[in-house]
C-alpha cells in the first residue's frame, strides 16, 4: 500500500495548477514542521443507459430536492458517454501531534468544490476528538466514505435521497469519544449548520409579494445536530464487524417550489434515524483472493411543516386572469411526510485482485406523502451487478449494471444502465478507513 | 453535608486510582506484528501484557484499520511498529482513529523499530514502482536475529522510560535475549554450506544475507506489490538456467510463480512463516529461526 510515488513531475504540476494560490515548495513534504501529504484521485466513467426507465423514483425529488442552481448533473446520474466521473485532490497535514488538517476538493469537468476541509484534534485526554469544518458527518457507513472507496459506482439511493448528492455533508463541529473497553464503542455528536437538501433544505427569508409575508423565516445555523454509536467486538484474524446507529433533527426545514402562479412555501421541522452494519471476512490469501464485504444501511426520515402557498401573479402562462390577486394566500395545510430508504450488498473476492458484488435497494417502503390530500407512492427498487479488477493496488476497473424500478405517478418503469469506471489513485494516498 | 462529603471522598477516590493505577499494573503493549510482540514479551516479562495486531500469516502491508485495533491502541501505553512503510496502509488510520495521545508519533509511547535500526535498501528505491515504495529502506528486518538483537536493547531503554523503576529489569532481559538472538545465529549460520542461493516472492527475505551464508538472486513479482507475470517468469527462468538455488514464499503468498521455475529449473519450492506465533516468545522466534536455516540445509 504505502507511499505512492508522487514525486514526478506530472502530478505536482496538476497539483499545482488546481490549487494555484497555494505556495508549493515541493510536491511532497511542503514546509518545516508540516508533514503535508499529496494525492490526486482520477476518475473515468463511460455510461450507457440500455434501456430507459423512470428518472425518479416516486415521492422523492419530483422538483422539491434540487431547483437551486446544485445542478452539475450528479443527480440524474451521468452523460452518456464519456463522464469524467468524481475526481479528488487531497491534502492531508499534520500540525505536530495536536491535529491534522485534511482539504479534499472534489471536481469534474465543470465545477471544483470543496467536499471537505477540516482540523481534528489528535491529542485531546480521555479517548475525545473533536473535528471542526467542513466534513461528511458520520451518521451511517457509507456516509463519512469518499467514492473511490466505494465498492459500487454510484451511491446509495437511501443517502442520495434521504440526505443529499454528497451524502449529508456539512459545515461544523463533531466530538467524539471512544470508551476504553475491549470492544470499540464510539459515541459521537454532531453540530452542523443544516444546508442538506434531504434533511435541513434551508432557504431563508424570502420577499414579501404584494404585502403578503412568505411562511419561510431566518433561522441562525446551527440548526441541525446529529448523533451516533458505533460498536465492534473483536471477532479475531478473520472476521470484522461494526455496527452503527444515528440520529439527527433538523430545527428547520424549508422548501419552496415556484409554480406558475404561485410560490409552493413549507416551514418547518425534519429528523432522521438509522442502522448500519458492515461485515468483513478476511481469507488471508494474496490480493484479496477469498475475502467477504457485506454492508446495508436503513434510513427513516420525517419531514414535519407547515404549507402556504402565495400567487405572484394574477394571469396564467396563456395571460388569461386566474381570478386571484397578487399575494393571495393557498392551500395552508400541516402535513409530515414520511419515508425510508434501505440498500444491503455484498462483496466477494472471488480470483486475485477480481471483485464481484450484488446490491439490492428499496426506497420508499414507507412512504406517506401529507403534502395535500395526501398519498402513498409505491416503493422503488434498484439492483446493481458489478465486477472490479485491480491490475496493481492504487489501479481499479469496474463494470456495473443497474437494474431500476422505479415508481412513479403514471406506474412502474424499468430502465437498464452500464457503467464502466477507471479510478486512479496517484500520490501519498492515506491509509482507508474500516 | 453529606452529599457534600460523600461526593469529595468519591473525588479523592478517583484521583487516587488514576494516580496508583499506572504504577501497578503492567505496561499494555500494542504490538502491529507478532516478531515485535515477541520482543515485547522477551524485553518486558512479567511487567508487560502485549497484544498483537497482524496475524503472523498475513501480508502486513495489507490489513483493515479494523475498529478492534483501534479498541486495542486506545488503551496501549506504548505501540510498538515496524515502520519505514510497513504498516503505512492501516496504521495511521488506526493510530488516528483510537485517540490516545500517549501513542502518537513521536511521543513516548510510539516506539518505531525501523528508527532505531540501519536498514538495507529497497528495491523499490530504485524505481520505476506503482504504488508501494519504502523510501527508508526495506522493512522486513523480522527475520535478522542481529537487527531484532539491537531493537532488544533499544525497546529495553523505551520500557525503562516508562517504568522507570524497572530499567534495570527490562535492561538485563534484553541483554539476555540479544546474546540467545546472536549465538542462535550463529550457530545455524555455521551448520549452512556456503553460497546457498535462493529465489523469493517478495523483498521480504532479503534480511537472511544478513546473518546466513546465502544469496537472493531475485525475486518472483517483477516488481514489489506486483504479481508475477507471464514474461517476468520466463526472464527469470533463462537468467538462472543451470544454476543451483531455491523457491522460497510466505505462506499468504500464491505459490504458481514458484511452481514455474520448479518445472522449468527444478529447483525445490519452500513455503516459510516470516512471523513467529502471536503469542511467541523469545523460543517460538529461536525455533522459527531454525526453521528457515533448515531451508538451506541447516536445520
Amino acid at each position: 500500500m504505502s507511499k505512492r510515488n508522487l514525486n514526478h513531475g506530472g502530478t505536482g504540476v496538476l497539483a499545482a495548477v488546481a490549487i494555484a494560490a497555494m505556495p508549493l515548495a515541493s510536491p511532497v513534504k511542503a514546509q518545516e514542521g508540516v508533514d503535508l501529504n499529496i494525492s490526486l484521485i482520477l476518475e473515468g466513467i463511460y455510461f450507457n443507459e440500455l434501456r430507459e426507465g423512470n428518472e425518479s423514483p416516486a415521492g422523492f425529488g419530483g422538483g422539491h430536492h434540487h431547483g437551486d442552481g446544485h445542478d452539475h448533473g450528479h443527480h440524474h446520474g451521468f452523460d452518456e458517454g464519456f463522464n469524467l466521473g468524481h475526481s479528488e485532490l487531497v491534502l492531508e497535514a499534520k500540525l505536530g501531534d495536536f491535529m491534522d488538517g485534511t482539504l479534499i476538493l472534489g471536481f469534474d469537468d465543470h465545477d471544483v468544490e470543496v467536499e471537505e476541509a477540516y482540523l481534528r484534534t489528535r491529542s485531546l485526554p480521555a479517548g475525545f476528538q473533536l473535528k471542526v469544518g467542513k466534513f461528511l458527518s458520520d451518521v451511517g457507513y457509507i456516509n463519512s466514505h469518499h467514492p473511490h472507496d466505494w465498492d459500487f459506482v454510484d451511491r446509495p439511493l437511501v443517502n442520495e435521497y434521504l440526505f443529499g448528492d454528497h451524502g449529508l455533508q456539512e459545515i461544523g463541529v463533531q466530538a467524539t469519544w471512544l470508551a476504553p473497553t475491549q470492544s470499540y464503542t464510539l459515541l459521537g455528536v454532531e453540530l452542523l449548520q443544516g444546508e442538506t437538501s434531504g434533511v435541513a433544505n434551508y432557504r431563508g427569508e424570502q420577499s414579501a409579494i404584494n404585502g403578503t409575508e412568505r411562511i419561510l423565516e431566518d433561522t441562525e445555523g446551527p440548526r441541525l445536530i446529529t448523533a451516533f454509536a458505533k460498536f465492534a467486538p473483536d471477532l479475531g484474524p478473520d472476521h470484522a464487524v461494526q455496527y452503527g446507529v444515528s440520529a439527527g433533527y433538523a430545527r428547520r426545514y424549508q422548501e419552496t417550489e415556484a409554480h406558475s402562479t404561485r410560490f409552493e412555501d413549507w416551514n418547518g421541522t425534519a429528523w432522521f434515524a438509522g442502522l448500519d452494519a458492515v461485515y468483513k471476512y478476511d481469507a488471508g490469501r494474496s490480493y484479496g483472493h477469498g475475502n467477504w464485504r457485506l454492508q446495508g444501511e436503513y434510513f427513516y426520515r420525517v419531514i414535519d411543516v407547515d404549507r402556504r402557498d402565495v400567487e405572484f401573479t394574477d394571469v396564467d402562462s396563456d395571460g388569461n386572469p386566474t381570478g386571484r390577486n397578487i399575494g393571495d394566500v393557498r392551500n395552508v395545510q400541516s402535513f409530515k411526510n414520511k419515508q425510508d430508504g434501505v440498500y444491503l450488498q455484498g462483496v466477494y473476492g472471488f480470483a486475485p485482485r477480481w471483485e464481484a458484488g450484488l446490491r439490492a435497494e428499496a426506497l420508499g417502503l414507507t412512504n406517506e406523502i401529507g403534502r395535500g390530500d395526501g398519498s402513498s407512492p409505491d416503493p422503488s427498487y434498484r439492483y446493481a451487478a458489478m465486477v472490479t479488477f485491480r491490475p496493481i493496488e492504487p489501479v481499479f476497473l469496474r463494470a456495473q449494471i443497474n437494474h431500476n424500478d422505479y415508481a412513479d405517478d403514471h406506474g412502474r418503469d424499468r430502465g437498464l444502465d452500464f457503467m464502466l469506471q477507471l479510478n486512479v489513485a496517484l500520490g501519498a494516498h492515506g491509509a482507508h478507513r474500516f | 453535608m453529606p452529599l457534600k462529603r460523600y461526593v469529595i471522598v468519591l473525588l479523592a477516590m478517583v484521583l487516587a486510582s488514576a494516580w496508583t493505577a499506572p504504577q501497578a499494573q503492567p505496561l499494555e503493549v500494542v504490538a502491529t506484528t507478532p516478531s515485535l510482540g515477541m520482543l515485547a514479551r522477551a524485553v518486558g516479562g512479567d511487567q508487560v501484557r502485549v497484544r498483537v495486531l497482524a496475524p503472523d500469516d498475513r501480508d502486513p502491508h495489507y490489513l483493515d484499520a479494523r475498529p478492534s485495533y483501534m479498541a486495542a491502541v486506545r488503551r496501549a501505553d506504548l505501540l510498538l511498529e515496524m515502520g519505514a512503510g510497513l504498516e503505512e496502509g492501516w496504521l495511521p488510520a488506526v493510530l488516528s482513529g483510537a485517540a490516545n495521545p500517549a501513542v502518537n508519533e513521536g511521543r513516548r509511547g510510539h516506539f518505531r523499530a525501523s528508527d532505531t535500526l540501519s536498514l538495507r535498501r529497497s528495491v523499490t528505491m530504485d524505481g520505476p514502482n506503482v504504488g508501494h515504495v519504502h523510501a527508508e529502506g526495506n522493512p522486513h528486518f523480522n527475520i535478522d536475529p542481529l537487527r531484532m538483537a539491537v531493537l532488544a536493547d533499544a525497546l529495553a531503554k523505551r520500557m525503562g522510560q516508562l517504568r522507570t523503576e524497572k530499567a534495570d529489569y527490562f535492561l538485563a532481559r534484553s541483554e539476555d535475549a540479544a546474546q540467545r538472538l546472536r549465538q542462535h545465529a550463529r550457530a545455524l549460520a555455521d551448520r549452512i554450506p556456503a553460497d546457498r542461493q535462493f529465489v523469493a516472492y517478495h523483498e521480504d527475505l532479503d534480511y537472511l544475507e544478513e546473518w546466513l551464508p546465502v544469496k537472493v538472486l531475485g525475486y518472483l513479482e517483477p516488481v514489489p506489490g506486483v504479481p508475477p507475470t507471464a514474461r517476468h517468469l520466463r526472464r527469470l527462468v533463462r537468467d538462472l538456467e543451470g544454476r543451483e538455488g531455491r523457491v522460497l514464499h510466505a505462506r499468504y503468498q500464491p505459490s504458481r510463480g514458484a511452481g514455474f521455475l520448479q518445472r522449468h529449473l527444478g529447483w525445490d519450492i519452500h513455503a516459510v512463516s516470516l512471523e513467529p506465533p502471536v503469542d511467541a516468545d523469545l523460543e517460538g522466534y529461536l525455533e522459527l529461526m531454525s526453521q528457515w536455516a533448515a531451508v538451506f540445509g541447516g536445520g
